[in-house]
């Protein structure tokens, strides 16, 4: 007993070492990237890291509460029009424009939230659709505050105090941190009570109502909280690109998110975000292989849509767990060979997640 | 405001006199009628599957693109152009169907629902790849107007007029009195009864499909000479419809008709009265509402969920 | 006083009164049967006394509060706790895990204080899994603690309910037929369960078809029938009952039985 108490700890800490690599990792990569294109890659891996953000969102809305949305590009442009507007227009310091966008998406996802609450499955999922569309028009048609459909342009770039993110590397470290950040409270979140209220949700509406979960708190709250994370993505966008327009924050764009969350797989959040970062670079072949041709990449990238939608189509088929529930497989056998080289009917985690 | 000579004071300050009333309310419900079509093949879906089909839209498209394919890349007379069209979209919703909702075989809605948004986004993207990303058009079926108490009427408003309430006739007729029908409609009460009396209800999904693209299909081929087409129109299409469907209530197919009228109208007249900067917004602010208010449709009747 | 008194309770479905004008009271630490012939309105009343359907007339007074109008989560709290005919767990989760979402109304951890992982969080999951592991204990599944709900036979299915009910710490526990599908010896198992769950200070009020289960440990039987109750006491009297004998067995002569 007591030496397989041990050897879960070992595992633990197997597991605890494989995170610190991957943090090591993404926190040298721009140590590596030099040479003349340098400034671009670093462009797509901070807007990688963007991705992964609002998609970890996503994952406990869709994930880990089965609730669908598909109208989460719209916080996304909330976050970054709010954060613009403030920063831009208004001249206050890029703090303020985070906590604006923070404040306004979390009203945002409360309107929505609140009267949807009676609604399930493919009626909230043309709810935030219709949302969605209603914002990408006012973004079009509150040309006053947000530039209309031209966009919005003279963004400052994200600042702390006297520190200005300038370099593309201190932006890359900025939206890394803040993503790696939003992983960490999502994985606390995910692994205590909060949590597993929101996986009794997905399981059984009645059971979890039965077990005394106050699923209108629960499943607002969770609404709030991704659509949040969406707008500080949002925020951060807007200051490192230095122009929004209404055109990326559309139907689309939501459904691209929708697919990372499938392709990422339910009850995880290392899935999603590694969903993300595929899925992103997807429209950056020549990032991940520099060498390509012109003709190539001009191919990919009008197949771009394509890919997408089989993805979504394919993986909801095919492969229902996603990227998550093959990383389950590999972990699993690797615990097996760690803690009990037998291979007897060991426990699975309590942790809803291998992040 | 009512000034004595019947004039209605627009918000903005415009006035709208009577035949230009007549003439929004005419607008109106031709675009109504296409909702309507859209929103009763969402209701055939629904009432087979209980699956929402996010890919409808996209069917409006393909019986425009597909038309005008037939029309100009054919060079085949109009009707049969049309024809053609049509039935190649109702080919296109039994293959969507056999291929991507078939193989999930528990029916999850969560991944149905999924399945018919990434549908959606490839069938536009295909047609993109075939067709081009520029805007097509379609000579009307018959040139002119006609003057309707002072209102001017485009003849191929009757066309639309005509199209949907054949459709609507024989769907109604087909649902009551022809065995494929009365089949359809047992599968969408009890599967597993249709299933005892020799009905395969597979079968009838497929059918579904096929059938609700076919509305789809004739909704492009009616309104693409008066608004042109692209690739990308399904989603706007398929949202309208959708929110037709609930207007009137999801799951009845007179409701479902009711709704798209009542939709129709209702966009037109608050153009005519309120604004059309926001136009689009209209039918989406009462989507929501609908949602939020009363998701069993205005037609519907009251609904509660068996424990 | 009863600690569960409901009076007059009404529900109907369009035309159908599927509970009509039902009255009776459970006495504290009693076990009460419900029972009656299928679709007598046995669930829709319990689902009226545990706030998943509102009664169109009647009112349900647990511990002088009354429950009609409440949320299901609300009548959790106020110490009801429920299992249902067709089982509702969460299939994904493990069995430990699944009781610890029954411990959820008895634990605080928010959003924020978790997303913090402040210390007494992380105390209250550890005394909340110990909790779930007793609570396994005592319906006899701790050998399934890790497996996921989806994984576990039927039978021990409805033990997992119940377990998952009882780490509500509820005064009253309803139970919709948890002996359906049951052997012998899970049902065997069952009717020590209740005992033992009565003897912990619960009351109890069952749904349930195994007449010898319901005469075994019933201490007052409620008798349904197409809504109306038309019985009620002790099981030796209900069982001599002509009236329930006509309900149950429809016009034939009540001598074969
Ligand atoms: N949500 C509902 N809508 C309509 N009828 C219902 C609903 N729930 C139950 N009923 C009807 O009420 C009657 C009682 O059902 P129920 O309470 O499930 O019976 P029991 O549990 O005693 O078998 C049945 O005729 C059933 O069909
Ligand atoms: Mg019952």
């Amino acid at each position: 007993m007591s030496g397989r108490s041990l050897n879960i700890s070992r595992f633990l800490t197997v597991r605890a070492a494989i995170v610190a690599v991957l943090l090591l990792v993404v926190a040298v990569l721009p140590l590596f990237v030099t040479g003349t294109d340098a400034r671009y890659v670093l462009k797509v891996l901070t807007f990688v890291g963007i991705n992964v953000l609002i998609v970890t969102g996503l994952a406990l809305l869709f994930g880990y509460a089965g609730q669908v949305s598909l109208g989460h590009a719209a916080f996304y442009g909330l976050g970054a029009y709010a954060s613009a507007y403030v920063t831009a227009t208004l001249g206050m310091p890029w703090f303020v424009g985070l906590a604006a966008a923070i404040a306004v998406t979390a009203l945002g996802g409360l309107a929505l939230a609140v009267p949807s609450l009676r609604l399930r499955g493919h009626y909230l999922a043309m709810a935030t659709l219709g949302f969605g569309e209603i914002m990408r028009i006012v973004f079009v048609e509150a040309s006053s505050i947000t530039g209309g459909p031209d966009g919005f342009s003279g963004i400052p770039l994200p600042s702390l105090g006297s520190f200005v993110f300038a370099t593309p590397q201190s932006i890359y470290w900025l939206v890394w941190g803040v993503a790696a950040l939003a992983i960490m409270i999502s994985y606390n979140i995910v692994s205590g009570r909060p949590g597993r209220s929101m996986r009794a949700l997905h399981g059984s509406e009645l059971g979890a109502m039965a077990s005394g979960v106050d699923l209108v708190g629960l499943k607002v709250r969770v609404f709030v909280i991704s659509a949040v994370f969406a707008g500080v993505a949002g925020s951060l966008y807007a200051a490192t690109v230095g122009f929004v327009s209404p055109s990326t924050f559309t139907f689309h764009f939501s459904v691209v998110l929708v697919a990372m969350a499938v392709l990422g797989g339910t009850r995880s959040l290392a899935g999603p975000a590694a969903a993300a970062i595929l899925l992103t670079l997807v429209s950056f072949p020549d990032i991940v292989l520099p060498g390509l041709s012109r003709d190539i990449l001009a191919v990919v990238q009008d197949w771009e849509v394509d890919i997408y939608a089989l993805v979504i189509i394919l993986v909801v088929l095919f492969l229902p767990e996603g990227i998550a529930g093959a990383g389950r497989r590999v972990l699993g056998l690797l615990r097996r060979g760690v803690v009990e080289p037998s291979g007897s009917d060991s426990g699975t985690g309590q942790r809803g997640d291998e992040a | 405001m009512i000034s004595s000579t019947g004039l209605f004071q627009g918000r903005h300050g415009k006035t709208v006199d009577t035949p230009e009333l007549l003439q929004f309310a005419l607008a109106g419900l031709k675009n109504g009628s296409i909702y309507a079509l859209v929103a009763l093949g969402f209701t055939i879906v629904y009432a087979s599957t209980g699956v929402l089909n996010f890919a409808q839209g996209e069917f409006v498209m393909l019986g425009g693109m597909l038309s005008v394919w037939a029309y100009s890349t054919l060079g085949l007379p109009l009707p049969l152009a049309g024809l053609l069209g049509v039935l190649l979209t109702g080919l296109v919703g039994v293959i969507f169907e056999l291929l991507a909702i078939r193989p999930r075989k528990d029916g999850d809605p969560l991944a149905l629902i999924i399945i018919t948004v990434g549908g959606s986004m490839l069938l536009s993207s295909l047609a993109r790849h075939l067709f081009g990303p520029t805007e097509k058009a379609l000579p009307r079926f018959s040139e002119g107007s006609v003057n309707i108490f002072g209102a001017s009427l485009e003849r191929q408003s009757l066309w639309i007029f005509g199209i949907a309430a054949v459709a609507v006739v024989l769907l109604t007729f087909m649902y009551s009195y022809t065995r494929l029908g009365k089949a359809m409609r047992a599968c969408a009460i009890d599967r597993n009864a249709a299933r005892l009396v020799g009905i395969e209800p597979r079968m009838m999904v497929t059918l579904s499909f096929g059938l609700a693209a076919i509305l789809g299909g004739l909704a492009g081929l009616a309104t693409t000479p008066l608004t042109q087409t692209a690739f990308n129109v399904g989603p706007s299409f398929g949202v309208k419809g959708f929110a037709a469907a609930i207007l009137g209530g999801l799951g009845n197919p007179f409701a479902a008709v009711l709704g798209g009228l009542t939709l129709g109208l209702l966009e037109s007249m608050s153009v005519a009265f309120i604004s059309s900067t926001y136009k689009d917004a209209i039918s989406l602010i009462i989507l929501l509402l609908v949602l939020f208010v009363r998701p069993q449709g205005l037609f519907g009747g009251s609904s509660r969920q068996k424990v | 006083m009863s600690l569960l008194e409901v009076r007059e309770v009404t529900r109907r479905f369009g035309g159908l009164t599927a509970v009509d004008n039902v009255s009776f009271n459970v006495p504290e630490g009693e076990i009460c049967a419900v029972i009656g012939p299928n679709g007598a309105g046995k669930s829709t009343l319990f689902n009226c006394l545990t706030g998943f359907d509102s009664p169109d007339a009647g009112t349900v007074t647990f511990a002088g509060r009354e429950l009609v109008g409440m949320r299901p989560d609300r009548v959790v709290r106020a110490g009801v706790a429920r299992t249902f005919q067709n089982t509702q767990l969460f299939e994904e989760m493990s069995a430990r895990e699944n009781v610890m979402v029954g411990c959820h109304a008895k634990t605080r951890a928010g959003f924020v204080s978790t997303a913090l992982r402040l210390p007494w969080t992380v105390k209250e999951e550890r005394l909340a899994a110990e909790d779930a592991d007793r609570l396994l204990r005592l319906v006899g599944l701790e050998e399934w603690r890790d497996a996921p709900a989806a994984d576990m036979p039927h039978g021990l299915r409805r033990l997992l309910e119940i377990a998952r009910a009882l780490a509500t710490q509820p005064h009253l526990m309803l139970l919709d037929e948890p002996a359906a599908g049951l052997n012998n010896s899970e049902t065997e198992a069952l009717a020590h369960a209740l005992y033992r769950i009565r003897d912990h200070g619960a009351t109890l009020v069952v749904v349930e078809h195994d007449m010898g289960l319901v005469m075994e440990v019933s201490d007052q039987i409620v008798v349904l029938d197409r809504g109306c109750k038309i019985a009620e006491g002790p099981p030796r009297l209900i069982q001599k009952d002509p009236e329930v004998i006509r309900a149950y067995l429809g016009e034939e002569d009540p001598e074969d039985v």
